[in-house]
């Protein structure tokens, strides 16, 4: 099936709810609302064999959050988006239709503070345990300062 | 009762941190959690602060094995960013040693399943022949590990025809005792023993928790993003995917060696095919707004970089994931229900030493529940009086 044979299968599919971008050949870019996620991600499994996630990639946009989950066919990529507003930052599990999700939902959570209702197991992934609660370092307004070094016995 | 065994993060026979929670009830494992992060470096919010060209060698400092992987996956993502037709001969030198470095990956890993199985001789002979395809990336690139190869619109480096001809007598020698390996490895039978039936993966489980690599097609899952996803030269070459159906660490062997004995033909056309010209084109320092995914088949599975572009010289977001992430949930299923001897063979990538981790501290009995040997509540008084007493460098002077 061709890039464009493909785009018109899931348009007359799928319907509005999702706006389809295809900026290389190969790679599809697919943009739903954040209640179709999941329905979404379930109807792309069960009819077109999308099972293979590779990753899920977060971005800052400054006011929103996108959420990118990058799957793929041996045919075609799949790149499911979805936008989340920045002060209420919630999104759904996809983890009860594709578990290997899992951990790359666990670093959402650790990486931009998004919350993913119904994960399995919420627990850090990256971060380590005594990190401070709510600093999250790949938000774009979360700088980095470097503690001083100290070397013990000082320098002579 | 059951017994919970942590082995790293911090642990002798670990090269890297991480750590891993057996529980176990006798010898069998019930559970298996792995807990990650002691080796975060923050890769991504550094390569969101440096540009293009610095950040080939940042991505390239991702992982110590496959080094050329990242830096590679992140630059053909770049020159499409930039639209960049990057000559041929260019990308022939690129993927070559993109081949010859999973010949040098998938060598080490064998040499430490075959270790781990107590095959040492396997282990001593691979890691001998090991040594010949480093002397050639060596030759190719000035460097043994990060060969710093890569630039935006080709490589940095031409090869000559001396060069070539030492390509193709070391992949030569290489293939003769390559498929002495895969004799052995497949057939030998107190290696197959060992080996067949441990860390068992179905097709199912790959496919519901992602697997990738090599593991996955030892489970008969035949993708291979050089295949499915052609990228720059390998729509030219003649291959195929090495697939096996035993869904163990025997499959993920012959997986192994069949992948090398490929890598093998691919690098012979290369070297045949070879065409003339630049090995690099002028690239621009910005890159337009826009965003690209791009795949790239590691040693270890697939690789996938997310760039996205905001028209400065420095990208607006880098996401990385890297193979092996893709196959810690499935390794935890592996884990489950086989037996702690096995837990070095199915991690064998990761190469744990199981004789020191099971150094348990208290002995407890399987029934009663009491502790016999020594409390911990002693043994951490014993430890701290040991550590005040040690010489540490509390109050040494600094000799720099």
């Amino acid at each position: 099936m061709t890039d464009a044979e493909l785009i018109d299968k899931l348009k007359a599919d799928l319907g509005d709810r999702v706006e389809i971008a295809n900026p290389a050949r190969r790679r599809l870019f697919l943009k739903v609302a954040p209640g179709d996620l999941v329905a979404v991600t379930t109807r792309l499994r069960d009819a077109y064999g999308v099972v293979l996630l590779s990753t899920i990639s977060g971005v800052d946009l400054g006011t929103a959050f996108e959420i990118i989950y990058h799957f793929s066919t041996p045919e075609h990529d799949f790149n499911l988006r979805t936008e989340i507003p920045r002060d209420d930052p919630r999104v759904a599990t996809i983890t009860t239709v594709i578990p290997g999700a899992i951990l790359y939902e666990r670093e959402v959570q650790d990486m931009f503070g998004i919350v993913v209702d119904g994960i399995p197991d919420g627990r850090r992934l990256l971060l380590s345990d005594d990190w401070p609660e709510g600093q999250h370092p790949l938000r774009k307004d979360w700088t980095h300062d470097r503690p001083k070094e100290v070397i013990p016995g000082g320098q002579s | 009762m059951k017994f919970q065994i942590p082995i790293g993060p911090q642990h002798p026979a670990l090269k890297e941190p991480i750590s891993l929670r057996m529980t176990v009830e006798g010898e069998v494992i019930t559970d298996a959690d792995i807990r990650l992060g002691y080796n975060h470096r923050g890769v991504e919010k550094v390569a969101e602060g440096k540009n293009y060209i610095q950040n080939i060698y940042l991505t390239e400092r991702i992982c110590g094995i496959c080094s050329h992987s990242h830096s590679t996956c992140f630059v053909q993502g770049v020159e499409k960013l930039m639209e960049l037709e990057p000559p041929k001969r260019g990308m022939y030198i690129r993927y070559l040693v993109s081949e010859l470095e999973r010949i040098h990956s998938h060598l080490l890993w064998l040499g430490v399943a075959g270790h781990e199985a107590g095959f040492d001789s396997f282990f001593m002979y691979v890691w001998r022949d090991r040594e010949i395809v480093m002397d050639l990336l060596e030759m190719i690139t000035g460097n043994r590990v990060h060969y710093a190869i890569n630039t935006v619109g080709g490589v940095r480096r031409d090869l000559d025809e001396a060069q070539k001809a030492k390509i193709l007598e070391g992949v030569a020698t290489l293939r003769k005792r390559s498929e002495y390996y895969l004799d052995l490895g497949a057939n030998e039978p107190s290696f197959v023993a060992r080996i067949a039936g441990v860390g068992l993966l179905s097709l199912e489980q790959v496919i519901s928790l992602c697997a990738v690599g090599p593991t996955a097609r030892a489970s008969g899952w035949d993708r291979d993003v050089r295949k499915e996803d052609p990228y720059a030269v390998y729509d030219e070459l003649d291959f195929e995917v090495a697939t096996a159906d035993t869904c163990d660490v025997l499959g993920r062997v012959v997986v192994r060696i069949k992948e090398v004995l490929e890598a093998y033909k691919m690098i012979e056309q290369m070297m045949k095919n070879l065409p003339d010209g630049d090995i690099a084109c002028k690239a621009p320092r910005k890159a337009k707004p826009g965003e690209v995914v791009s795949r790239y088949e590691a040693p270890r599975g697939e690789n996938i970089h997310y760039i996205k572009a905001n028209g400065t010289d420095k990208p607006e977001r880098l996401k990385v994931r890297a193979p092996t992430l893709g196959n810690y949930p499935a390794t935890v299923e592996m884990l489950k229900n086989g037996f702690i001897a096995d837990i070095p063979l199915i991690f064998a990538a990761i190469d744990p030493c199981i004789c020191c981790a099971e150094r348990a501290v208290t002995l407890v009995s399987a029934r009663t529940g009491e502790e016999s040997v020594v409390s911990t509540a002693e043994l951490r008084k014993l430890a701290l009086a040991r550590t005040k007493n040690a010489p540490v460098k509390r109050n040494a002077v600094w000799p720099l």
